[in-house]
């Protein structure tokens, strides 16, 4: 049992965080805490306003009412440190740079050395492909190469809008594996957007289940297992008392 | 391929022409090939030398022009609130109708070359900063994303995002601009220059002679298009990369209030009016030719029949005007929906597509307005040749950018390709056009002014001539005032026609 490393000062507080566009509510009004070094899970309907939140959370759009904070630090500021990274639905790949150019990009732009690109290039299991450019990839490898990009800053504050959309089962198995002990390891405040609710279930620490539009809390559930987790747990009985939870509160009859 | 097609058109296009001298024999109007041969090989000599002059004029124009469009996009990125004001100046500026600066110029500086290098500059920057323009805005939301979450502000993103990814349409812009700093440079040469082709161009049509104004044509075109190429080449070499294709949802129009519109725009003129009383004031330029705005506001309030004169010249440019840059436009862009539609038709289209348009306009306006008469329709066509071809590559291009996953699904539902071009491929143009159109609004003054000066006899272009020879220069100015004053309008429609349409197919072009 791990405990959850509540760092002062370092947690993402939304309060009141509300969102509209063009008049139309789109979310919130929201008031979360997300405790440092955990990883979050949100899970809702599709088009209910995730990508929406984690934007606000990245300071990319403004509220229209409310506030978040990173610690006593507005999204902004945090993203000045270079201490903040996101990997989008959308890979946003720049099509003139190669695998390992855009991989290193991230680093780059948060200022920190790109000493770590080889060694993630090897674990999103795009060894052999560093000198291919974007147009060259499959949708699931490019995928990859921006889940690659925004761990080579080491940031504080990982935002994944569902990484793992368009990678293979098997693929996506292994990165499950792997890719949680990374972040964790650094501590890093991660919020996770997935579709999947096994994904939800086994690599995060918390699930928040939003509503239809305009998104609100709808179930705020915590997840602890033995550490380290492996797929063995999906078959044990805690696992599939949580997940019923979930889809329970998606609205899915179980 | 390309070239061996570029050949075999070049060999048709002489077969023809020696065909149409031949039934033409007893005309003034075409010279024949074995009359060119002799003119070309009895003076090569003096031809080559005037190219040289001419080539370095206008690529030292060229250099020059580039730089100030690349400085100007550059800074209107950084700052979207200093674009009405800069894009207004650089238009208003480009407006000026070379015909009426290119004799200023020329009585400022004396001899020498700046007057031609000047008019090469003023005739490409804008082409380059419009395409450039276009070019840095066309990014898709989430790269511009990236940069913000990682703090970056607006210049590393111009830096590290948006000038790559405007490579493409830099070029697109250069390869139209090489042209043009040519025929900006031959005009150039018109107002008084000792060395030149544009020095020989105008002896040999104030001769009427039909060998010599065919060579000059020819070599001039030939230039010309080399210079296209060869940016081309340079483009290919450096861009390296399938273009970026542009995926951003469509945002609803906005109706936006339209008074900040029309300040800025006010902000703009007053700002013009100062930069032109101040650098005539600075320069302590000669009061007799360099007439200040208060100058002109005298003039044309004290006398009835100056006011009646630029009416009616006014009247008939705009007469030719109108119809040719409409015409043009939309040859040009049903050209590239042909193209599209046919692809095995590039092969013909292109390289003709690109001798018309590279044969500067000057040495063809006199032999197309013989051909089709005094009347509107030969300054009309002049018109149309000049805006056509820009108008036909960029909406190539655009045609081209279309998202290929949008075709895609198109074609798993098994569309043909009229349902393709109009769902996906059209929408993908609009910007293209619509940046032609407005590049089309100065080129089709441009185009009017010189035919009326060198071959009609009629509107603008030939007042603005005459006062300059004669001396009027409160009529050369006003002239000047009016031909900017149509242009700005002629380009403030096709802004609004540009916001109508673009506000439903390409959000991310508008700020
Ligand atoms: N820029 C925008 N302008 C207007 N409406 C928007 C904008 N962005 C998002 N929306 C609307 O906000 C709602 C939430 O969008 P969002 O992208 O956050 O959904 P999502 O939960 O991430 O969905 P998905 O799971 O399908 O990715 C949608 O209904 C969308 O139409
Ligand atoms: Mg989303």
């Amino acid at each position: 049992m791990r405990t959850p490393s509540i760092v002062l000062g370092k947690e993402i507080r939304c309060a009141g965080l509300t969102k509209q566009f063009d008049g139309a509510a789109v979310l919130g009004p929201l008031d979360i805490t997300f405790i440092a070094g955990q990883t979050t899970a949100l899970v809702g309907p599709s088009g209910c306003g995730k990508s929406t939140f984690l934007r606000l959370i990245a300071g990319l759009d403004l509220p229209s009412a409310g506030s978040v904070c990173i610690g006593s630090q507005s999204p902004k500021e945090v993203a000045k440190r270079g201490a903040l990274s996101m990997a989008f639905q959308d890979p946003a790949l720049l099509p003139w740079r190669t695998v390992r150019e855009n991989i290193a990009l991230g680093a780059k732009l948060a200022r920190k050395s790109d000493n770590g690109v080889d060694d993630l290039i090897a674990l999103v299991g795009l060894s052999g492909f560093e000198t291919h450019r974007p147009a060259e990839l499959s949708g699931g490898m490019r995928q990859r190469a921006a889940i690659a990009r925004s761990l080579v800053s080491e940031p504080e504050l990982l935002l994944l809008d569902e990484p793992f959309g368009s990678v293979d089962a098997l693929t996506r198995a292994r990165l499950n594996a792997e890719l949680p002990p990374l972040w964790r390891k650094r501590a890093a405040t991660t919020i996770m957007v997935t579709h999947s609710v096994d994904e939800a279930v086994l690599l995060s620490e918390r699930i928040i289940v939003l509503s239809e539009r305009p998104a609100t809390v709808v179930a705020d559930l915590s997840v602890t297992f033995d550490e380290p987790r492996t797929a063995k747990l999906i078959d044990g009985h805690e696992f599939q008392s949580r997940k019923a939870q979930v889809l329970r509160a998606l609205g899915v009859a179980v | 391929m390309q070239i061996w097609a570029g050949f075999m058109t070049a060999l048709v296009a002489i077969s023809l022409w020696g065909g149409a001298a031949h039934v033409f024999s007893e005309s003034v109007l075409v010279a024949s090939p074995s009359g060119v041969w002799a003119f070309v090989s009895s003076n090569s000599g003096l031809l080559v030398r005037a190219t040289l002059t001419t080539a370095q004029n206008a690529a030292l124009g060229f250099v020059w022009g580039n730089i100030a469009a690349v400085i100007m996009a550059g800074l209107v990125t950084m700052q979207p609130r200093a674009e009405r004001v800069v894009s207004a100046s650089a238009l208003v500026i480009f407006c000026l109708p070379l015909v009426a600066t290119g004799p200023i110029l020329r009585v400022i500086s004396g001899p020498g070359s700046a007057p031609q290098i000047a008019l090469a500059g003023l005739a490409v920057y804008y082409t380059t900063y419009l395409a450039l323009l276009v070019g840095l805005r066309a990014m898709p939301r989430s790269w511009s994303d990236l940069m913000s979450v990682y703090g970056r502000g607006s210049f590393m993103t111009l830096i590290t995002v948006r000038a790559r990814a405007s490579l493409p349409y830099l070029f697109a812009g250069l390869q139209i601009a090489a042209p043009a700093a040519f025929l900006g440079a031959m005009i150039g040469e018109f107002t008084g220059a000792e060395r030149g082709l544009g020095v020989l161009t105008l002896r040999a049509m104030r001769g009427l002679d039909v060998d010599a104004t065919w060579s000059l044509a020819l070599i001039s075109a030939t230039v010309a298009v080399l210079a296209y190429a060869l940016v081309g080449r340079i483009g290919e070499r450096l861009v390296g990369y399938a273009p970026v294709i542009i995926l951003s949802p469509p945002k609803p129009p906005t109706r936006r209030n339209i008074w900040p519109g029309i300040a800025e725009m006010v902000a703009a003129a007053l700002f013009l009016l100062l930069l032109w009383q101040v650098a005539m004031d600075v320069f302590q330029l000669n009061r007799f030719f360099a007439k200040r705005p208060g100058d002109v506001v005298r003039y044309l309030a004290a006398d009835a029949d100056a006011r009646l004169t630029l009416w009616v010249a006014l009247k008939e440019t705009m007469a030719a005007t109108i119809p040719g840059f409409l015409s043009g436009l939309l040859l040009g862009a049903g050209l590239a929906v042909a193209v599209i539609l046919f692809p095995k038709a590039t092969r013909v289209v292109l390289p003709v597509a690109v001798a018309l348009r590279s044969i500067p306009i000057i040495t063809t306006a006199p032999l197309i307005v013989l051909a089709l008469g005094r009347g509107a329709t030969g300054t009309i066509t002049v018109v149309a040749v000049m805006i056509f071809f820009p108008t036909f590559v960029a909406c190539l291009q655009g045609l081209r950018q279309a998202p290929q996953q949008i075709i895609d699904v198109f074609h798993t539902y098994g569309a043909g390709p009229v349902r393709v071009l109009g769902a996906a491929q059209i929408p993908a143009m609009m910007p293209a056009l619509f940046a032609s159109a407005k590049m089309a609004v100065p080129a089709a003054i441009l185009a009017v002014t010189t035919t009326e000066w060198l071959a009609t006899g009629k509107g603008i272009g030939v007042l603005m001539a005459l006062t300059s020879t004669t001396s009027n220069y409160n009529m050369l100015w006003s002239c000047i005032v009016a031909i900017t004053l149509v242009a700005v309008v002629m380009y403030a429609a096709v802004l609004w026609a540009e916001r109508m349409v673009l506000a439903i197919y390409a959000s991310e072009q508008l700020t």
